[in-house]
């Protein structure tokens, strides 16, 4: 059985990244599965899992990946997903809500949207928010499977909170969002 | 996770734009509901529409909470009626047309459509029967729709039912004339009337059909419309913006709006255990403002709505509409095009006071929109035979072209051009439209008989 490894990088954008990591992962065997990066302010971030040989440990991926010759330093954190326990579930949500927000920018839309979230027990899985002629927008993709309220209750939340806070607010089922924009039908 | 864009794009379709889901439609077979006599037929009637649809009104409300689209009616289609009830005759069809009301108030739906028969070539003396319950079958009950086929391409015209039609809706308008004539706009008289179309008046179960099918109607001019408004204004150079992009736009649109009524449709047939059957996707106006076919013809660019252009914008607006829906669904049916039924769109109906749409230019507007002359308020004076007549040629461009059309006509009784009738809710208002040469076609409609399939139906 190979052992899984989730990898985070973050650094200076620059060309060659990804090459130099996926270059130190393959060195030592390694299989890339999921990958996920992003720019932000010129800083780059990625996650990405891999799997490798029972006998390779962290500390060789870490040293491995330490030796790419770069001028820009990274911020490396690695961890093993350990086997039968919480970490090794990879359930894909069936319940997936996309929550939208909208309205002019202030401090605190994130944390207060977010905290709203972990009053309800609902899980972000993903989030992406855009600042455009002071208008600030938020994208959240909601997992509603352990959420406290109804999604009726949950809506009439969102509507007093989208009053105090002055901010447009609309929770839609994932699905709607799939099939309006993806040519394929699931 | 998709792009904010795409998913703001959606999102203000939803917030902005009022998409809905215009219909969820159930088709019920009813045609071994059949019992020794009226009574015990009329009886195992309601038990199945009870026992099928029980569900159907609360299993549409949580699958429209759970997407956050709301489903605007609930309703129902059966198997034409004259074929449930051979044998029976004028007073046991009223009785069919109240149990199916009963029925239909019974499980909550809207409205109940299939009091119909299908007469394209020939009539049985149970036809004529219910030709003659119609008008107190409809003044008697609140949610019931006919529809009767009188033509098809394969079967030309049948001009016997035909010159019934026009003593039909004057009977139904009279008795109703307490209600402005309202019976009239229930009944609906068709050529190639489609057997899954889940719009009002004109739905059936089609003999042709499972025994339980759900057809879904989405329709949405309002989202058209502000999409179409929405990149004229990125466009506001002159010449920056054709007519092909206006059709792509309209096709693009189609398709989110199509997506989001087959989502439900399946969502709701799924949760019912019944078939899926079709999406029509049908540009259905309602009198709410914003909401109206008549309005995108203005924004693509006639001032006035019957003013030349108008028939070409439709007819690019109706095949937009065919290509971004039949695309975005695995099984579109009924319909499918653009409606222009007058009282229900408060921009045609202005049209009509304006003197802009006149009935010679909606007649021709039918030849390319998807259905035909709908809820037209005429002059209670006109006679029988010149609503017949005005049925015959609705029924001939039907037969030539190969499409369906229908009329809807409503002679408003004691009411002439220059007054005004309102049916409130999606019925909507609408002034009299004035008729030319009235009384000048009763020779014709006396010959009786059939009119001839045309020559290209004989393909076999």
């Amino acid at each position: 059985m190979r052992k899984q490894m989730i990898i985070s990088v973050m650094s200076k954008d620059r060309p060659g990244i990804i090459a130099g990591v996926t270059r130190a992962i393959y060195k030592l065997g390694g299989d890339v599965a999921d990958l996920n990066q992003t720019v932000l302010c010129g800083y780059l971030t990625m996650i990405l899992s891999a799997s490798f040989e029972p006998e390779i440990t962290k500390e060789d991926l870490l040293a491995s990946i330490s030796h790419i010759k770069t001028e820009c330093k990274f911020e490396v954190s690695i961890k093993e997903i350990i086997e039968g326990t919480e970490d090794d579930v990879c359930r894909i949500p069936d319940d997936l809500y996309t929550l939208t927000v909208q309205g002019p920018n202030k401090a605190g839309i994130v944390h207060g949207i977010s905290q709203f979230c972990y009053e309800h027990n609902i899980n972000i899985v993903d989030l992406a928010t855009t600042l455009q002629n002071d208008q600030y927008t938020m994208a959240l993709q909601l997992d509603l499977l352990q959420c406290t309220s109804s999604i009726e209750t949950l809506q009439k939340e969102l509507d007093e909170y989208s009053k105090q806070q002055n901010l447009t607010l609309l929770i839609q089922h994932n699905d709607i969002f799939q099939v309006t924009n993806e040519v394929t039908l699931h | 996770m998709l792009r904010s864009d795409q998913i703001l794009a959606t999102v203000e379709m939803i917030q902005k734009e009022n998409l809905d889901v215009r219909t969820v439609t159930m088709g019920i077979n009813l045609l071994d509901c059949r019992g020794g006599n009226i009574d015990q037929t009329c009886n195992k009637i309601e038990e199945r529409i009870i026992n099928r649809a029980g569900n159907f009104v609360a299993t549409c409300n949580a699958i429209s909470k759970k997407f956050g689209i709301p489903v605007v009616n609930k309703r129902i289609s059966v198997t034409p009626i004259a074929l449930v009830g051979a044998g029976f005759n004028r007073d046991d069809f009223i009785l069919l047309a109240k149990t199916l009301d009963r029925a239909a108030t019974a499980v909550g739906i809207d409205i109940l459509g299939g009091f119909s028969a299908q007469v394209e070539k020939g009539m049985t003396a149970t036809d004529r029967e219910y030709i003659a319950s119609i008008p107190q079958a409809l003044a008697q009950t609140d949610k019931i729709c006919a529809s009767i086929n009188i033509a098809t391409t394969q079967k030309g015209i049948n001009m016997d039912a035909l010159a019934m039609m026009g003593p039909t809706i004057k009977k139904l308008a009279e008795d109703t004339a307490d209600q402005g004539g309202f019976g009239a706009a229930k009944f609906v008289v068709f050529c190639n009337q489609p057997g899954d179309n889940p719009f009002m008046a004109g739905a059936i179960h089609g003999v042709e059909e499972a025994d339980t099918v759900l057809n879904i109607g989405v329709s949405g001019p309002g989202v058209i419309a502000r999409a179409l408004e929405r990149l004229i204004g990125k466009h506001p150079e002159p010449g920056s913006l054709q007519f092909d992009e206006l059709a792509e736009e309209i096709k693009q649109t189609t398709f989110r709006v199509t997506r989001c009524g087959e989502l439900i449709g399946r969502a709701v047939s799924k949760s019912l255990g019944i078939d899926f059957g079709v999406v029509d996707l049908s540009l259905a106006p309602t009198p709410t403002i914003g909401d109206s076919v008549g309005e995108i013809f203005k924004i693509l660019g006639v001032d006035a709505v019957g003013a030349p252009g108008t028939t070409a914008i439709l007819a690019m607006l109706n095949d937009a509409v065919k290509k971004g829906g039949i695309f975005a669904s695995k099984t579109v049916g009924g319909l499918s095009g653009a409606f222009i039924p007058v009282m229900e769109d408060a921009v045609l109906a202005e049209a009509v006071g304006e003197g802009s749409l006149c009935m010679e230019k909606l007649e021709s507007m039918t030849c390319v929109c998807s259905v035909g002359l709908d809820m037209i308020a005429i002059p209670g004076s006109v006679d029988a035979d010149t609503i017949s007549a005005i049925i015959a040629d609705e029924m001939a461009l039907g037969v030539i072209n190969s499409k369906t059309t229908a009329a809807r006509l409503i002679p408003v009784p004691g009411k002439e051009v220059g007054d005004h009738v309102n049916f409130g809710g999606l019925f909507g208002a609408s002034p009299i439209m004035p008729l030319k040469n009235v009384g000048m076609s009763s020779r014709f409609i006396a010959w009786g008989g059939r009119m001839p399939a045309p020559i290209h139906s004989f393909k076999n």
